[in-house]
C-alpha cells in the first residue's frame, strides 16, 4: 500500500474518532483510541526513528483535538518506539514486514497478540499521564481495559472486513 | 572519541526516542503548569477555533440530549405558570415532559405512544401537549408506556372555544386531512371570521383553560342550518412530533366522581 493511500486512511480513521469515538461517554470508562490503527498498521520499512517521528506528529495532531497537549504525543512514540521489538518477537519471517502489517499477514493469533499488548500499552500510557498520578490507578486500570477491548475490536474487524 | 561515537551509533534509536519523550514531557507538563501561556496562545487559539467548529459538528450528536433537556425545562416552567393560575382559580395542573416513541398519521384512528406510563403517574383521561397546542389525550396505560388518542382521530371530542367571545363548540376530526380539524355545535347567530383563535375551553378537567388548538381557516353556514361547518387549522403538526407534555389534574377524580354523579 503506498504512503498516500495510508494518509488517506489515516485522515478517515482520524474522523471517525474525533466525530464518533470522542463523543462516547460510556460511564466515563471507555475513550477507545482507534487512530492508533494507523500506526500499528504501518510497514516496517522506514528507519526507527523516523517511525518515531511519525508517531510524535501523529499524536501531537490528536492532543490538538483532545486538548491534552503532550500526552498522545508521549503514548504514541512509546508505541512506535517499542512496535519494531513487539514484532520481533512475535515474527519469525521479518519478510513479511515489509507490506503493511494486517491480520491477512500476520494470522489471527499473532495479530491479536500484536494488537492487544500495544494498545494496552498505549492507552494504559495516556490514561496514566492524563491522570499524572498514582492515586486513581484503579479507575486507570479500568479505563485502560474497557477502551483498549473497544480498540481492538475496531481493528480486528476492521481488517477482517477489509483485508479477507 | 570513536567509541563514544559508536555508542552514540548504536543506541541512535534509543537516543531519539529518549529526546522525543522528553519533549512530550515537556509539552505535557508545560500545559498543565501554564495552561494558557503567551508561548502557546496561537496554539490555543487554534485549539479553541477547532472546538468552535467542532462542537458545530458534534453538537448534532448531542441534539437529542438538549431536545430532551429543553422539554424537561419546558414542562417546568409550565408548571409555574399552572402554579400561578391555580393561585387565581383553584385549578390544580401539572405537567411531565415525554417523548413520542411511535406514531400513526394516515389512519381514522390514529394513534401515538409516548414513554410515560403508570410509573410516572400516567393515567387515563389525562391530558396531552406539546410547545405549539393540544395533541391529545391519555387512552390506555403501561406500565413504561401510555397510548395516546390525538385530535385527529374520529373518535376524539373536544371542548373548545372562540378565545374572542368565549363561544363553546366541540373539535372533532373527519379522517381527512391531519392538518385540519372541524369544531362543531357553533350556532348561526354566531360571527365566525377566518383568523379566529380556538382555544381549549377547560369546562372538562382533562385540559386547563386557554391552551391553543389551531385558527378558523374557513367557516360554512348551510342555507337553512343552524349550526356553522367550520374548518379549524390545528396548531400542532402531528408529522413532526417528537417531545410532547403531560398535563395532570389534581382534581379530576373528584371532577369525574361528581359528574358521575349526575349521571
Amino acid at each position: 500500500m503506498e504512503w498516500t493511500k495510508q494518509l488517506g486512511r489515516y485522515i478517515i480513521v482520524m474522523l471517525l474518532q474525533v466525530l464518533l469515538f470522542n463523543q462516547l461517554q460510556l460511564l466515563g470508562v471507555c475513550h477507545p483510541y482507534i487512530y492508533v490503527l494507523c500506526l500499528l498498521m504501518m510497514p516496517i520499512t522506514l528507519p526507527h526513528s523516523a517511525d518515531m517521528a511519525i508517531g510524535a506528529i501523529a499524536g501531537l495532531i490528536m492532543d490538538i483535538f483532545c486538548n491534552s497537549l503532550g500526552i498522545h504525543t508521549a503514548s504514541c512514540i512509546l508505541l512506535m518506539f517499542l512496535r519494531p521489538y513487539i514484532l520481533g518477537t512475535l515474527v519469525n519471517d521479518k519478510d513479511r514486514l515489509n507490506e503493511q502489517i494486517t491480520l491477512h499477514v500476520l494470522g489471527m493469533e499473532t495479530m491479536l497478540k500484536y494488537v492487544t499488548i500495544l494498545v494496552l500499552i498505549h492507552h494504559l500510557s495516556v490514561f496514566l499521564l492524563a491522570a499524572w498520578s498514582w492515586a486513581h490507578i484503579g479507575f486507570v486500570l479500568l479505563e485502560t481495559l474497557v477502551s483498549s477491548i473497544v480498540t481492538i475490536i475496531v481493528i480486528i474487524v476492521y481488517n477482517a472486513l477489509k483485508y479477507k | 572519541m570513536q567509541n563514544l561515537l559508536k555508542i552514540l551509533l548504536r543506541y541512535s534509536n534509543f537516543l531519539v526516542f529518549i529526546t522525543l519523550e522528553v519533549a512530550a514531557f515537556l509539552l505535557i507538563s508545560y500545559n498543565n503548569a501554564y495552561p494558557r501561556s503567551s508561548f502557546f496562545s496561537t496554539a490555543n487559539n487554534f485549539i479553541a477555533w477547532q472546538h468552535e467548529q467542532m462542537s458545530e459538528i458534534s453538537g448534532y450528536f448531542s441534539l437529542r440530549y438538549q431536545n430532551e433537556q429543553l422539554a424537561e425545562e419546558n414542562a417546568a416552567l409550565r408548571n409555574q405558570i399552572y402554579m400561578q393560575d391555580s393561585t387565581l382559580t383553584g385549578s390544580s395542573y401539572h405537567c411531565m415532559a415525554a417523548k413520542v416513541v411511535q406514531m400513526t398519521t394516515d389512519e381514522m384512528h390514529n394513534y401515538l405512544t409516548i414513554n410515560r406510563g403508570n410509573k410516572d403517574g400516567i393515567e387515563r383521561g389525562q391530558g396531552i401537549r406539546n410547545k405549539d397546542g393540544v395533541v391529545g389525550i391519555v387512552r390506555t396505560v403501561g406500565r413504561n408506556y401510555s397510548v395516546v388518542i390525538p385530535i385527529i382521530n374520529t373518535y376524539t371530542n373536544l371542548s373548545c372555544r372562540f378565545s374572542k367571545n368565549d363561544y363553546i363548540g366541540t373539535l372533532q376530526w373527519d379522517g381527512k386531512d391531519i392538518r385540519f380539524a372541524q369544531l362543531t355545535d357553533v350556532a348561526a347567530h354566531m360571527v365566525v371570521n377566518p383568523g379566529d383563535t380556538i382555544v381549549t375551553s377547560g369546562l372538562s378537567p382533562v385540559f386547563p383553560e386557554g391552551i391553543p388548538v389551531g385558527i378558523v381557516e374557513n367557516s360554512e353556514l348551510k342555507e337553512g342550518a343552524s349550526y356553522y361547518t367550520i374548518r379549524v387549522r390545528l396548531h400542532t403538526n402531528f408529522k413532526r412530533l417528537k417531545y410532547v407534555e403531560v398535563v395532570q389534574n389534581a382534581n379530576q377524580h373528584e371532577l369525574e366522581e361528581l359528574t358521575n354523579g349526575v349521571d
